[in-house]
């Protein structure tokens, strides 16, 4: 049974958690498309200032959220994963170089995914409405 | 007619109860039908490939067992070990599209080179870009997914095509169909014979197609395309795309494999494992021995 106040932090931080997974998506397939060899992959493509103006709104965000004391373990691994990813975002501006940015970018989405599993309310996929998955 | 590849659909999950509207267009308030999970083992001509890999179950399997009643999920060692072939042996895959469902199970198969098409990629990552309001745009995709792309890559294992793409082994072409399902969606044909114009033709189509409805209808006699439930392109491209690939298997939709299809089984010799799960084998190679009689 989740209590009211911390069905209240569930609302007030999935926006947190659904912008970081974002951030952590858009490093990712930024990666895929360098170590592709792809000729797409340059630090000015649009995913890349997206995921910069997305980061400084979750970051900001995150040390703000009240948890209670059921939800202080999904909001310990939120601010781990703010720092990991943000460490990934920080190299990333330095230039793609896959191997720097992959070890901080796996560790942030890893702190994420023990979010989504600390608390309900916050999904990896969405599969509400894919083509494959419906709710039974 | 000499077949130079055996070629088996390999249940790994199912749905029981799926409704209907989801995968044929219009389809609505007339009920649900078993949606089986599958992918494709293509064995023969010294090569062992498959098309699309199943889910990982690790990131995804509490939460489509307990949600989204997706049952009787097994691992590629036992799906395949059904058939005699580890994950370990297979060389090449060939993914239809980037949904979990059927590129989610890549590190189980550490020795294959992955082809995908580099338009899937590049628009993914576009699509990253837009604003939170276009999250529609990105359903299906698991980030976890990307991540395990980018070893794939740095591996030299990830293969990005760029349209069609013949022989990529013996017989086995790739064909891109842009903004389809997804942005680059591909289907796969096995020209069985080897020959050019060849009169053995299978189409694997991904998600494409979902039922034999997508491809004649539902009235045999008076055939007609409808699409499928779900496009993040066009449906006119959905539509197109079927009578390519109906014409590239001569007309004969029965040679148009949609991994998801529960009534293969009755056009095809198959057999249910221990597990449960369904295997259907489409052609045999010279020599190779039925895994279902």
């Amino acid at each position: 049974m989740i209590d009211d106040a911390t069905a209240t932090y569930i609302l007030e931080n999935r926006k947190c958690f659904e912008d970081l997974k974002q951030v952590a998506s858009q490093l990712a397939g930024m990666l895929v498309l360098a170590a592709a060899g792809s000729k797409e992959a340059l630090p000015d493509h649009p995913a890349l200032l997206a995921a910069r103006e997305l980061f400084r709104e979750a970051n900001d965000a995150v040390p703000r959220a009240h948890p209670t004391e059921r939800a202080r373990p999904h909001h310990t691994h939120l601010l781990r994963a703010a720092s990991a990813i943000g460490t990934a975002l920080h190299e990333a501006n330095r230039g793609l170089n896959v191997d720097r940015i992959l070890t901080p970018l796996r560790a942030g989405y890893s702190e994420l995914e023990r979010a989504a599993d600390a608390l309900p309310g916050f999904e990896k996929v969405s599969y509400e409405r894919a083509c494959c998955g419906v709710r039974a | 007619m000499k077949a130079a590849y055996s070629l088996w659909v390999m249940e790994y999950a199912a749905v029981p109860n799926y409704p209907q509207s989801g995968l044929i267009y219009g389809m609505h308030n007339q009920g649900t039908r078993k949606l089986p999970y599958c992918y494709i083992v293509i064995k023969g001509h010294g090569q062992l490939a498959m098309v699309d890999v199943g889910y990982n179950h690790k990131s995804h399997g509490e939460v489509l067992a307990n949600t989204y009643g997706v049952r009787g999920w097994h691992p590629p060692h036992e799906v395949l070990g059904e058939i005699g072939i580890q994950p370990t042996d297979i060389s090449s895959i060939f993914i239809t599209h980037a949904h979990f469902d059927h590129m989610g199970n890549i590190e189980d198969f550490p020795n294959a080179t992955f082809y995908l098409q580099e338009r899937e990629l590049s628009k993914w990552v576009w699509t990253m870009s837009l604003h939170r309001r276009f999250r529609w745009l990105m359903l299906g995709i698991d980030p976890a997914d990307i991540l395990r792309a980018v070893d794939l890559a740095r591996q030299g294992r990830l293969v990005s095509v760029d349209g069609d793409r013949e022989n990529v082994l013996p017989g086995v072409d790739l064909h891109a169909a842009f903004d389809t399902h997804t942005w680059g969606s591909m289907y796969v044909t096995v020209r069985n014979d080897l020959a050019a114009n060849s009169q053995s033709s299978w189409v694997f189509c991904g998600d494409l197609a979902y039922g034999y409805e997508n491809l004649r209808g539902h009235d045999p006699q008076d055939p007609e395309y409808i699409p499928i439930g779900l496009a993040t392109g066009s449906q006119f491209n959905v539509i197109m795309t079927a009578e390519e690939m109906v014409k590239s298997v001569g007309g004969d939709v029965h040679r148009v494999i949609p991994p998801h299809e529960e009534r293969l089984k009755d056009l095809f010799p198959s057999r249910i494992t221990k597990n449960g799960l369904r295997i259907t084998e489409l052609a045999l190679a010279d020599g190779e021995k039925s895994q279902v009689r």
